[in-house]
Parts: structure tokens; sequence; C-alpha cells
């Protein structure tokens, strides 16, 4: 203390160069932020070492040190060998991409709607029923489904027959064309409500005066909500989607793990499952790591890109 | 200051109780350490029962903690263990994930990756010690479980027959139809696929409904997982061949063939298509998982199916202990014409074996592990573990012959009574045959004279009108000597190929294809044109590569037991 108060220097930061000064000047900074790089360190980069197991041929019984090493071939297996990798990227890519657009879509709309509520108790009921299948398990979201959706006496079938839209009932879960949207559209029942909550928050943010203004200049509902609710809400919405575009790859492992079955596994199989199937269950855990290492280095393309595109167009942008 | 006392206390504490958990990983855990302790214990004059751990990939029941027959069990060898099934995943994902982990239970089912992954101790230089295990099993049925480092790791625990068979019971394979269907039709001769849809159709259509008004189901497929065999293999039994599982044997040219793609299977995948569309097939048994199939046999809409009996046992104590009038079921030996010979049922033990129980290297007490199994096969423990306890679970008249009361059979099929008070080990070694005193047999449901009393009425009735006494002598009657037919089952064999050989990597392959493409076929509006797609995609798996593998070992076992090649010379 004695010295730190004898020696006041200051000390440009902002140059960006770090000196022994600089860090001795916040020294008490670096000692908080010490265990969370540890922690970052210790969970998030020693694991990637595991990575090599992507280059050997791992066996459990022998270990890292003596497996042997054979270069690209599991990533020559996976692309080249074997044409059940690329369609499994195909369905990841198909249902993330369905699951973002509709997640999105949903949750700014139900928004929207909420915020045009003026009663508050009805707003507070919607909104709180709304989140509740959120914090339900996909297991238990899945069984509901196939109740649902069953072909004996399901609920759905049952409508539809007796709208005349079907002749007779047919099992929803064999019919490829179907499967993606029904993964879709469980996912925007489960979450709407929990992904609007942010643009809920959003919106509240929004000076009350630019609806007053406009109110005085003629505008509507439908107009408010176009020229200030959406816009207001815009930054928000981008820095979701730029996060959320990362994660187009993790489209879902439990949902697709549990609905699936012989006549969808065409459809069904992501790169998660597929990882199961060949890492853990045929103990391939190469083969696994290779497939997880392509995942992982999509992902981080896909955000470089939609990163980039973000700034280019002058919105907001994670980094 | 009182709080601050307490709070430095029970922190030390919390650390110390951490401590200590790492400390028994590291050093002495699980059954060492409670073995060391137990030198105390004694000298207080209580025995210390050491706690072993099991983890079996079958779906499974488990016991409940106070097990009383386990408990029974346990104080009289000093012994115990925790047995656990799977839940949820299948049984690959869950043995990869104990792989994955490299931390496993005392027991475990042998599995090629277990192998492979070094994760299992060999027993061969114990066995001498253990005289219940060495004998369980002649010299030769050893040496066909040696690994390729001419170690064993594996005791496997059914198909021992003690003295002669017993069976009652077709534990495998067959077609089976409750005894109402049977029943309405006066019981009439049904051998070919053809007349068994015929009847079921017949049946359906005067009786669509429960008696609860649910709809009757009258032929349920099960295409869940591996346990699809249900859908796939019918057609080498329709063609009169025993289950050898993945291919077809030839006994006099000892060839291999492939089932899958020989007319009859096409004429029984017609046949399913055709009743698919007629709605006799469940409509939804493409997307049903195995609990859900338990579910719909225990409630009694089900005609007609293929299973191995061992794999609903559960779901037919529960229609039992309902009492769901007609609905137990009788096997009928299916053929694709009728009068031909057919061989769903065989006895006889296997020459060459594969696979069984296995201790893994995270037993720190291997001896333990193997006493503990020993002392299972001792004759007094037997018949705790196959009929329970004398004067609870049966009586013994004057020749020393077992039988029942009615209520003792009740709680016998009793679910929670099973959980609460039974503990047949049943992934342990178990004898079939005969008990080991000689007298009774294995087990109650093999006992003849307690076999008959012990049916449900219905089934009495409907064995008795076919000149049967046993369900088995409902089927032709097949033995099959291991030293005749060495290769027999081949099954054993496929379960030990891994994707690293073509093979096996053609098989994983045969099977995905068959387990996407067969339901298609099943429910397909254009049968043919569904069913050239599946071959076309079944060539690409390249099946000759796993067939050419097959073929070698069967040459290998016959080499092992008759000591002579029967290669063809080329």
């Amino acid at each position: 203390m004695e010295a730190k108060k004898t020696k006041k220097q200051s000390i440009n930061i902002a140059s960006g160069a770090i000196t022994w000064k600089a860090i001795k000047k916040q020294k008490e900074l670096v000692l908080l932020s010490i265990p969370f790089v540890a922690y970052v360190l210790l969970f998030c980069y020693v694991p990637l070492l595991g990575w090599i197991m992507a280059f050997q041929n791992y066996k459990p019984g022998l270990g890292f040190l003596h497996s042997k090493f054979i270069g690209l071939d599991k990533f020559k297996f996976l692309f080249v060998d074997n044409p059940d990798f690329l369609r499994v990227i195909r369905n990841t890519l198909a249902m993330g991409v369905i699951n973002l657009v509709l997640s999105f879509a949903f949750a700014i709309a139900f928004a929207l709607i909420l915020n045009e509520v003026v009663h508050k108790a009805p707003k507070k009921f919607v909104q709180t029923v709304s989140y509740l299948p959120h914090f339900l398990s996909m297991i238990i979201v899945c069984g509901i489904l196939q109740d649902v959706l069953s072909i004996d006496h399901g609920i759905v079938n049952e409508i539809l027959v007796k709208l005349h839209v079907l002749k007779e009932p047919i099992n929803f879960l064999t019919y490829k064309s179907l499967f993606w949207w029904i993964v879709g559209f469980t996912n925007v029942w489960k979450e709407t409500g929990w992904n609007s909550i942010i643009y809920i928050a959003a919106i509240t943010a929004i000076n009350p005066d630019l609806y007053d203004s406009a109110a005085i200049d003629g505008a509507g509902r439908f107009r408010k909500m176009w020229h200030i609710t959406l816009p207001g809400i815009k930054p928000t919405i981008f820095i979701l989607l730029l996060i959320n575009i990362g994660n187009v790859l993790n489209a879902g492992f439990e949902i697709q793990y549990l609905l699936t079955n012989g006549m969808v596994q065409s459809v069904s199989q992501t790169i998660d499952i597929y990882v199961l199937k060949f890492g853990i269950s045929q103990c391939d855990y190469s083969l696994g790591t290779a497939a997880g290492i392509f995942k992982s280095v999509v992902s981080i393309i896909l955000i470089f890109l939609a990163n980039s595109a973000a700034k280019a167009a002058g919105e907001e942008r994670l980094f | 200051m009182k709080k601050q006392i307490f709070a430095v206390l029970s922190s030390a504490a919390i650390i110390s109780s951490l401590l200590a958990g790492c400390g028994g990983n590291s050093s002495q855990s699980g059954a060492s350490s409670s073995a060391s302790s137990s030198a105390s214990a004694s000298s207080e004059g209580s025995k210390q029962i050491k706690e072993f751990t099991a983890f079996f990939d079958r779906q499974g029941s488990e016991l409940n903690q106070d097990n009383e027959i386990q408990q029974i069990i346990a104080e009289k060898i000093g012994a115990k263990c925790k047995e656990t099934w799977l839940t949820g995943q299948t049984a690959e994902e869950a043995v990869g994930m104990y792989i994955a982990s490299g931390e496993y239970p005392d027991f475990m089912n042998w599995t090629p990756q277990l192998q492979e992954a070094g994760a299992l101790v060999a027993i061969d230089e114990y066995l001498d010690k253990y005289p219940n295990i060495k004998n369980f099993w002649s010299e030769s049925q050893w040496n066909s479980l040696r690994q390729a480092d001419g170690h064993i790791y594996s005791i496997p625990q059914f198909g021992k027959i003690n003295i002669k068979a017993m069976d009652t019971q077709q534990n495998g394979e067959a077609f089976w139809i409750q005894t109402r269907v049977l029943k309405w039709a006066n019981y009439p001769k049904v051998e070919s696929l053809d007349q068994l849809f015929d009847l079921l159709e017949k049946y359906y259509a005067a009786n669509p409904t429960m008696p609860d008004g649910s709809s009757v189901i009258p032929f349920e497929i099960l295409a869940y997982d591996w346990y699809y065999f249900c859908l796939e293999n019918p057609p080498q039994f329709l063609d009169g061949y025993p289950n050898n599982g993945r291919c077809i044997v030839d006994p006099k040219t000892y060839l291999v063939s492939d089932y899958n793609i020989t007319p009859t299977a096409k004429r029984y995948f017609k046949k399913l298509n055709e009743e698919y569309k007629k709605g006799i097939i469940d409509p939804e048994f493409m997307t049903m998982n195995h609990d859900q199939f338990l579910e719909k046999i225990a409630s009694g809409r089900v005609l007609c199916m293929v299973e191995q009996h061992w794999d609903f046992a559960t779901a037919e104590d529960s229609i039992k202990s309902q009492k769901l009038e007609g609905c137990t079921y009788v096997p009928l030996g299916i053929t694709i014409e009728p009068g031909m010979k057919e061989m769903y049922y065989v006895s006889g033990e296997s020459a060459t074996l594969s696979g069984g129980l296995s201790i893994t290297k995270s037993c720190k007490d291997v001896e333990g592990a193997l006493k503990f199994v020993n002392d299972l096969l001792d004759p007094e423990i037997v018949t705790l573990r196959s009929w329970g306890v004398e004067g609870k679970d049966y009586l013994v008249d004057e020749n020393g012959l077992f039988y029942r009361t009615d209520e003792m059979r009740e709680n016998a099929v009793n679910a929670d009574y099973k959980a609460s008070h039974l503990c047949s080990y049943s992934y342990f070694p178990n004898y079939g045959g005969m008990n080991p005193d000689g007298k009774n047999a294995a087990t109650p449901d093999t006992q003849p004279s307690e076999f008959f009393n012990g049916l449900r009425p219905e089934v009495q009735e409907c064995l008795t009108a076919y000149g049967a006494k046993t369900y088995v002598e409902m089927l032709d009657n097949n033995v099959i000597d291991g030293k005749d037919q060495p290769w027999y089952p081949m099954w054993s064999f496929v379960g030990t190929m891994t994707s690293e050989t073509p093979g096996g990597l053609a098989w994983t392959k045969m099977e995905e294809t068959k387990k996407q493409y067969l339901p298609q076929v099943v429910v397909a509006n254009d049968f043919e044109k569904e069913w050239s797609t599946y071959l076309e995609a079944y060539k690409k798996c390249k099946p000759e590569d796993f067939f050419a593998e097959v073929q070698e070992a069967v040459y290998n076992r016959i080499k092992l037991v008759w000591g002579k090649d029967v290669r063809p010379k080329s």
C-alpha cells in the first residue's frame, strides 16, 4: 500500500502494450481474474488435447501414448468413404436453420403481440403459462408429442379426421417429409415463451415518448410496431442472431434421438447422434472425435461469417 | 462466537469427508476396504458382508434394497451384489459410456468392446481354485472361450444343462398366439404363415375389441433397437432352420448362406405387407420402443407376434396377475408351407461358447468376486435363487419333490413380490435342466408335476387340445448336440465381431439398412418396388464380406472341436 501511494505513476493502458508496470498496477484485477482464466483453461482448452484422438486409431486399452497415428484417415472415412456423414450434415443444417428461423420468428412475434396487451393481469398470466414448457425435460415433451401425434386416438389425428383433412389417421412420425417440421414446431412450443423474455425486456426499455409522438402523428398499432418497437429491439435481435448462428449445428440431440425410428433415420440423424453412435456405441472414439472437430470448425466459421456480415451492414456485432 | 466455531467445524467435516472420498478411490475402495474392516467386525460376532456391483446390458428389474432372499444369501456366503440394468439407452451406448469413463462396476456382461478396451480381468489362472465355476463348463468349452491372447475373460451364464434337459417352456423364438384365438377356432391345426394370418383375420373380424372397449392388435412386430430380430429373422425359421441367428448353416456341407434374400424371405415380407394393408398389423410397430411394446403385451390386446419368450415373460406375468382371460400365449412352429419340419425349439449344450459374465479391472477384489460366483453355484444357494425359501415359496413332499400352492405361484409372478423377496441373480451362471439335488428341476417352471398344475386353466385346456403337456411339446422337438454341430449357434460368433474388420463393418451397415428398409417394405404401397430398393441398398453393404468371415468362423469352430480342417480344398 505504501509503495503504491508513493509511486503514483500514470500508465497509459489505452496504448495497448502490456507492460510489467501495468500488470503491477492492476495486480488485484489480475488476481481476481485468475480463477476464471484457470476455469476456462481447465474446462475449455485442456479437453481439446483429446482432439489428438481424431488423428490416431485410438484404443482405450492403449491410451494416447501407444495408439497408432493414422493421419487423416478418419476424416477420409467421414467425407469420402461414407456417404452417410454428408447426409447427417444435411440433416443437422436443415433442422438447425428451421429451428433458428422458427424460434426467432415466433419469439419476436409473440413478444410484439404480448406487448400490445394492455391489461396487466392477463399479460402476466399468458407470459407465465408460455414459459412453463421450457422447464419440461425433452423426454417428457417427446412423450407428450408421441401421444398427441399417435395414430391410436391421438388428438391431432382425431381433429384432422373430424375436419375431413385426413381420410384416416396416419402415423406422423414415420413420414420423412414431416420429421424436420415436427422437430421445429416442438421447439417452438417448448421455447417460444422463454425466448421472448429478452425481447419483452428490450421492448420495455424503449422510450414511451416515441409512441406518444407517433400517436400524435397519426400512427396506428401496426405502424407503431413496425416503426418503433421493431427498430427498438433490432440491436437485441442481431446480437441473439449472431450468437445463435454459431449454434446452428447444435440442432439438437435429445428430440431427434427420442423421436427417431428406422423409417425416418435417414432424415433424423444429427451430427451429435452420429458421434454417439460411432464414438460411444461402436467405440470408435477417433471417428467420433473427427466428427466433433468438424462440427466445431464449421461453427467457428459460421460465427465469423455472420459477424463480418453484421460489421459490413453496420449492425451490432460480437467482436 | 458459537456460530463461528460451528461454521469452522462443519466446513472441516465437509472437507475431510471429501478427502476421504478421494482417498478411497485411489488407495482402497469398495470391497477391499470393507474386507479389511471385516476383521474387526467379525471379532464382534457379526460377519461383514462384501458388496459387489454389476451392470448388465439388458432390460431388467432392479431388486429392492432390502430384498429378503438377497439378504439370506448374503448372510450365508458373506457377499451380495447390487445389479443394475439398462435404463433408456441402448446396450452399446451404455457399455460405451463405461469405457469412455474408464470406471466399471465389478461385474459386466462380456462384449468385444470391453475386451478391446482392456477393461476385463483374465480369470483362467484362478479357475482351479473355484471348483463350482471350473466344473460348470467342460475343458473344451472353456478352451473355446480363449481370446487372442490365450486367456479366458468370461463365464457364460446360460445354456448349461445339468444332468438332462427338462425344458417345459420354449424360451426362444416362436410365433406366440393367445389361447383365446385358438379356442375360438376350436383348436385348429395351424402350421403355415397363410393359415396363421387367415385365423387372425377371422378372429379379429369377430372380436375387434377387448372387454374394456380398447381395440385388439391382431399382430405385433417389435422393431426397436436390437430386438428387431422379431422382424428380420423369421425367414430362417420359416424355412425350417434353427436359430443360428445371422445366417443359415448347412449341416452337411458346412456352407453358410443368407436368409435375408431367400424366396421365403420375400414371401414372408410380402405377406406382412398384405396384412399391414388389411389393418392386421399394429400401425405403430415401427415407432414403438421396447417399453411401449411390453406395455401393449401386458394389456392383453396383442393376439400374436414373433418373439423370444424370455423377452416378454415379464409382460406375460402381468397378464397372469391381472387374470386377463385367454390372453396368455402358446408357441406355434409356423413354417412357410404346411407340413414342414421346423426347428424353433432346440435343446443341447453348445460345444463352443462366447461371452458371459466378466470381472472388470475396476474390481478391487477379484478373488472375492470369483468366490461370490462360485458360492452362488452352491447347491443350497442355487435352490434359493431358483426356487426361493422353503415353506414360503415352495413345499417339499415326502419324496423330496418340490411343489407350490396357488398362492405361491401367484406370488412368483407378482412384480412387487419379486422385487422385495425373490433374488435369482439371473445374469450370474445358472443351471438349466435339473437342480443339483438330482431330484427336482432347476426352476419351478420346469418341474414336470409343478409345471402343468401351475398353468392357467385356459393354457391347460389349450395344451391338452393339442395333445401337449408342455409348451415345448407344441413344437417339434430338436436336439443339436454341440459335438455334431460345433458351430451352433453362430450368433454367438457374430456378437464378437467389431467394425474393425471388413465383415464387421459390413454387418453394421447391413443392420442399419435392414432397420431402415424392412419397416418400409412392410408398410409400402408398392411392395415390389420397395423390395427391390431394399435389395439394392442391402447389396451395397457388401454382405459377402460378412458371410466370408462367418464361413471362416464355422470352419474354425469345427476345427476346434473335431480337430480337423473341413475347408474345401481349392
